[in-house]
């Protein structure tokens, strides 16, 4: 053994040699290979970017929610129920708006029988209880009389509009379309003379409209929030994160909820508990649409 | 590995959370590194291009779960080795680098029509360049495997051990004889 073998740690002359020769040597990998992989990084970048982007916004929420859970679920529970009966009248035709009516003794009468089934057209009309609703317009109803005469002139009637007897022989009246008291998807046969209101309705089932406004605001149902904007609903009222409508309808995407609410003079920089502004909301969630129109409306 | 720049392991943290920019630094640092530990072990261009391609395309996918519990560069080279074997079990056959040539002569081809190289450092660019690749292609095949490894991934003793799942010592021996055997062929071509 002529040499001591070379550690393999220390520096060495054929590690020279072989670095030397290395850096000379011109091959090097196709240049289709580089492209390659580095389009298909790329496009993983993409979707990872977007994925983190989401997942960082969710976790912001979710961490920033904790406290007020309960309310905004009872909150959002109350919205529910609202939207549930409230929501199939605005997909019917919308009918011309009608006075809200005085509170009086008819009136709390009416609308206690809001919430009773209909019965059946044998009902007995004259009792004590509070009227119940009949399907047919042959039957005289409490309602029936309660008003001199179901000439059309719903808009002095004080009574429920769905009180609104269609004279007999309309078209309406044999076709039992028209139901006092009935459930407001009774009244999406066309022809009726519904003139139920969101805000009306709202307010028959106890529901506050403000939180009506901001659920209509998330899910995008712009028949509903319109209605409730014409009602003079308070467009900035917060839930219980501090959230506006508009806040609400930028974090689930409904750009045009966010343009509506916009148009009637929603603040566009309301933050809501966390200090996140619709406008970072909107970036977070790549919401280049609702971006442009906050912008457009002084979002900062 | 850094460069002065930012390291392997924040890079490829970096990438992981979408940034694309940052595996491109990782893949310009390194490409050259594992195209040669590849075409050197199977001695084949083509061969080595699609290993290139394979490894890379693992790394992008697999990033987000690198935990930088070891070095980012004794993971690419595992995954750049387990490719390789994969390859050759696929292809039921070990490429003899005696048998193909080693590619020597396109390589001195190459070497001695760059622009730039001079009649003298062409000659010598040769003969290094033939000397490196046939002395290589002459080792066992773990030794060349090893020396590769530790060289051209900077890799010391444990890393190498632990990427090809051998001992220290066995390493360790692997390396030396290598080097002792690498010393011998080059003796002869110079």
């Amino acid at each position: 053994m002529s040499r001591m073998p070379p550690t393999p740690e220390q520096p060495d002359d054929v590690d020279d040699q072989y670095r030397r020769a290395s850096a000379l040597d011109p091959s090097r990998p196709g240049e289709a290979v580089s492209r390659t992989v580095l389009a298909y990084a790329a496009q993983l970048a993409a979707e990872r970017a977007a994925a983190y982007a989401g997942n960082k916004l969710k976790s912001r929420r979710t961490a920033s929610h904790a406290w007020w859970r309960p309310a905004i679920l009872g909150t959002l529970a109350a919205a529910g129920l609202a939207g549930l009966l409230i929501a199939p009248q605005f997909l019917a035709p919308r009918a011309p708006p009608v006075a809200e009516p005085a509170p009086t003794a008819q009136a709390v009468d009416s609308t206690a029988s809001e919430s009773a089934p209909p019965q059946s057209a044998q009902t007995p009309e004259v009792t004590a209880r509070p009227p119940v609703p009949v399907r047919s317009a042959n039957l005289p109803t409490r309602a029936t009389h309660a008003r001199p005469k179901a000439n059309g002139a719903t808009a002095a009637l004080p009574a429920q509009p769905t009180s609104v007897a269609p004279p007999a022989g309309s078209e309406a009246a044999g076709t039992g379309a028209f139901v006092a008291g009935a459930p407001a998807r009774e009244l999406r046969v066309p022809g009726s003379p519904s003139a139920v209101t969101s805000i009306a309705a709202a307010a028959r089932i106890g529901t506050n409209p403000s939180a009506a406004l901001r659920r209509a605001a998330e899910v995008g149902n712009l028949a509903a929030l319109e209605a409730l904007l014409e009602k003079q609903t308070d467009v900035d009222s917060r839930d219980g994160a501090g959230r506006t409508a508009l806040m609400l309808a930028t974090l689930h995407g409904q750009a045009d909820a966010v343009t509506a609410l916009l148009t009637h003079g929603a603040d566009p920089n309301a933050a809501d508990a966390d200090g996140t502004t619709p406008l970072q909301a909107a970036t977070a969630g790549d919401h280049q649409t609702i971006v442009a129109a906050l912008r457009r409306y002084g979002a900062r | 590995m850094t460069d002065g720049g930012e390291s392997d392991e924040a890079l490829i943290g970096r990438y992981a959370r979408g940034d694309a920019a940052a595996f491109e630094l990782l893949y310009r640092r390194h490409e050259m590194r594992i195209w040669r530990y590849l075409e050197r072990n199977v001695g084949n261009r083509a061969t080595a291009d699609e290993l290139m391609q394979e490894v890379w395309f693992a790394v992008a996918r697999d990033a987000v779960r690198y935990e930088p519990t070891a070095r980012f560069t004794t993971w690419l080279f595992t995954i750049a080795r387990n490719r390789m074997i994969d390859s050759n079990r696929m292809s039921r056959r070990q490429v003899s680098l005696e048998a193909v040539g080693y590619e020597a002569e396109s390589v001195v081809a190459q070497l001695t029509t760059e622009p730039g190289v001079g009649p003298l450092a062409a000659v010598v660019a040769r003969d290094q360049a033939t000397a490196l690749t046939r002395a290589i292609g002459q080792l066992a095949r773990e030794q060349r495997d090893a020396f590769l490894l530790q060289i051209e991934g900077d890799l010391s003793i444990e890393e190498v051990a632990t990427i090809t799942r051998s001992s220290f010592e066995t390493t360790k021996s692997r390396l030396r004889y290598a080097r002792n055997r690498l010393r011998e062929l080059l003796s002869e071509y110079a």
